[in-house]
């Protein structure tokens, strides 16, 4: 077919030039199957970066919202998105998730981290400092989801004292990002951030071979993180697992990941993918060969799994820009049968006016779905041993079931048996879109107190110069 | 979707506008993807449904919120 005829011209968004970031035009193009972001920048030449590949098109990918505006903005509009982030008034989302980094030490030498962390000598941010960052964001966004990040927040021994703090200043929903080193030598950490009310553990997960581990992580790792799951049962903390993809080195494990994260459920409340983004610390920038998107890992997850999920399971969110994630809500019995009980596709079920309602579901949602139930019965949060919870285990093999349910099963069930399957798309400067960028409703605060949408925050140029990192000094204050 | 379930059997409801005794089959509702079967009082002419007041703020409120997405 000829190259002229194969391109199709979809809309024109911006972008910026992942050499010197400079704001440019920026076009999604067809061609064959996929989407590709093309811009050009001039003085260093133009730029064409993979976005979608294949089924379920982008096209029909979208979930519209009523723009909203934050009321309290600590950003001015004066050099235009995505230069003026405080949020500022021309962002068109409110935040459902905060993000505050609590140190920037790591026990870890990971060849992938968005934070690029551990590489400097910084001290942690005093607790007084965070409390007043946190009253902050809550002053701006509300009652959001709060995300304690790092570094490898779990190196602070007053983490507990910073959960506090955070319910105190009125934040509900707290979850801890981690590589459950800690959680695992160190039981009573967890139940100390329990008893502070720390809600849910996102863990980083990156597969069930540790193979993968050494190679992503520096080391072998797998049995900490069972073991840190187990601990998590043990003190009443749902975990979330939280793979990042790496094309050729775990995405051929998503399915292995969906097997084991089910054997390990309740405790383990879902999974949260994350292909790897190009920015902070990552091993080399393979262009387009090494860019993994949403459609391919919703074809795989249906592929590894045999068709226990499927990829028309997945729906776009109802918060963030329809191109930037999917999720399915599963009902996931003791017996191993794995039902479907998600949203029906977005178009048909949301109209085009989430708005402000969909913020507020998000926050609502997302806390119910990723806490461990205090119904949930002492045997059934336990996880299987650790001896049997690799590659296998002693629960039945989970099976996709339909057809009619009982509603009494399943009021009695659903509160304490929800599995969520869900990716998160982040941009970095060759693919980023600035249409998505203003959608954004995860926002870091910042060290000088501002909420910059995550994607901004860690976005670095080709030779590794920060947006906003940089310009706030390097680490936390 | 219906079926009867106990033919016959008087419940004590009338369709107001066949004027049939309401007997109970067996109804399938759907909300979002999950398809939930019930025995309900339905008319075995017109197929018109009962959902007494109980239940529809009840338990089907309560499935209604557990599978409001986000």
């Amino acid at each position: 077919m000829d190259d002229v005829v194969e391109k199709a011209h979809l809309n024109e968004t911006e972008s910026l030039c992942p050499v010197c970031l400079r704001r440019i035009k920026a076009t999604r193009m067809l061609r064959g199957d996929d989407v590709f972001l093309v811009k050009e920048c001039g003085d260093h030449g133009s730029f064409s970066t993979v976005i979608w590949r294949g089924e379920p098109s982008m096209a029909e990918w979208r979930r519209p919202k009523a723009p909203v505006h934050p009321d309290l903005c600590y950003g001015a509009v004066e050099k235009g998105c995505p230069f003026d982030c405080g949020l500022c008034e021309a962002h068109v989302q409110l935040p459902c998730s905060v993000l505050i980094e609590v140190t920037d030490r790591c026990n870890l030498n990971c060849a992938v981290c968005f934070a690029d962390s551990g590489r400097r000598e910084a001290e942690d941010p005093s607790l007084e400092n965070i409390s007043r960052l946190l009253e902050r964001a809550m002053a701006a966004a509300g009652p959001c989801n709060l995300q304690l990040s790092g570094g490898e927040p779990t190196l602070r021994d007053d983490l507990p004292d910073v959960v506090e703090v955070a319910r105190r200043i009125g934040y509900s929903f707290i979850q801890v990002n981690t590589n459950g080193l800690r959680l695992a030598a160190d039981k009573d950490y967890g139940r100390r951030l329990r008893a502070a009310g720390l809600s849910s553990v996102f863990l980083q997960f990156d597969g069930v071979d540790d193979a993968i581990y050494r190679s992503l992580r520096g080391r072998a790792l797998l049995d900490q993180k069972l073991q840190a799951v187990m601990n998590c049962g043990e003190t009443g903390l749902g975990v979330v697992l939280v793979p990042t993809l790496v094309k050729g080195l775990n995405t051929g494990s998503i399915g292995a990941i969906v097997r084991q994260a089910l054997q390990l459920a309740p405790t383990v409340r879902g999974i949260h993918f994350q292909p790897v983004s190009f920015f902070g610390r990552f091993p080399g920038h393979t262009g387009d060969e090494g860019r993994f998107t949403l459609p391919e890992l919703m074809r795989r997850l249906e592929e590894q799994t045999g068709g226990l999920v499927k990829a028309s399971d997945f729906s776009p969110p109802g918060c963030e820009h329809a191109h930037c994630s999917f999720h399915a809500t599963y009902m996931h019995s003791a017996k191993g049968g794995l039902r479907l009980i998600g949203a029906a596709d977005g178009d048909s079920c949301c109209s085009d006016d989430l708005g402000t309602k969909g913020v507020r579901r998000t926050v609502e949602t997302v806390s119910r779905r990723w806490i461990l139930p205090s119904a949930a019965p002492v045997s059934n949060r336990l996880p299987i041993s650790k001896k049997t919870s690799c590659c296998g285990g002693s629960s039945p093999d989970a099976t996709r079931v339909e057809g009619p349910l009982d509603l009494d099963v399943f009021l009695q069930e659903v509160a304490t048996r929800t599995f969520t399957i869900s990716a998160m798309a982040f941009q970095d400067a060759d693919n980023l879109d600035l249409e998505r960028l203003r959608g954004c409703c995860i926002s870091v605060i910042s060290p000088d107190g501002m909420l910059v949408p995550f994607c901004a925050y860690n976005l670095t140029s080709r030779e590794g110069k920060g947006l906003y990192r940089r310009r706030n000094g390097v680490g936390p204050q | 979707m219906t079926e009867k379930a106990n033919p016959g059997i008087d419940i004590g409801w009338i369709c107001n506008q066949c004027k049939a005794a309401l007997e109970i089959q067996k109804i399938r509702l759907q909300y979002s993807r999950v398809i939930f079967a019930l025995d309900l009082p339905a008319c075995p002419r017109c197929g018109m449904i009962l959902i007494e007041e109980g239940l529809a703020t009840g338990k089907m409120a309560e499935a209604e919120q557990v599978l409001e997405d986000k």
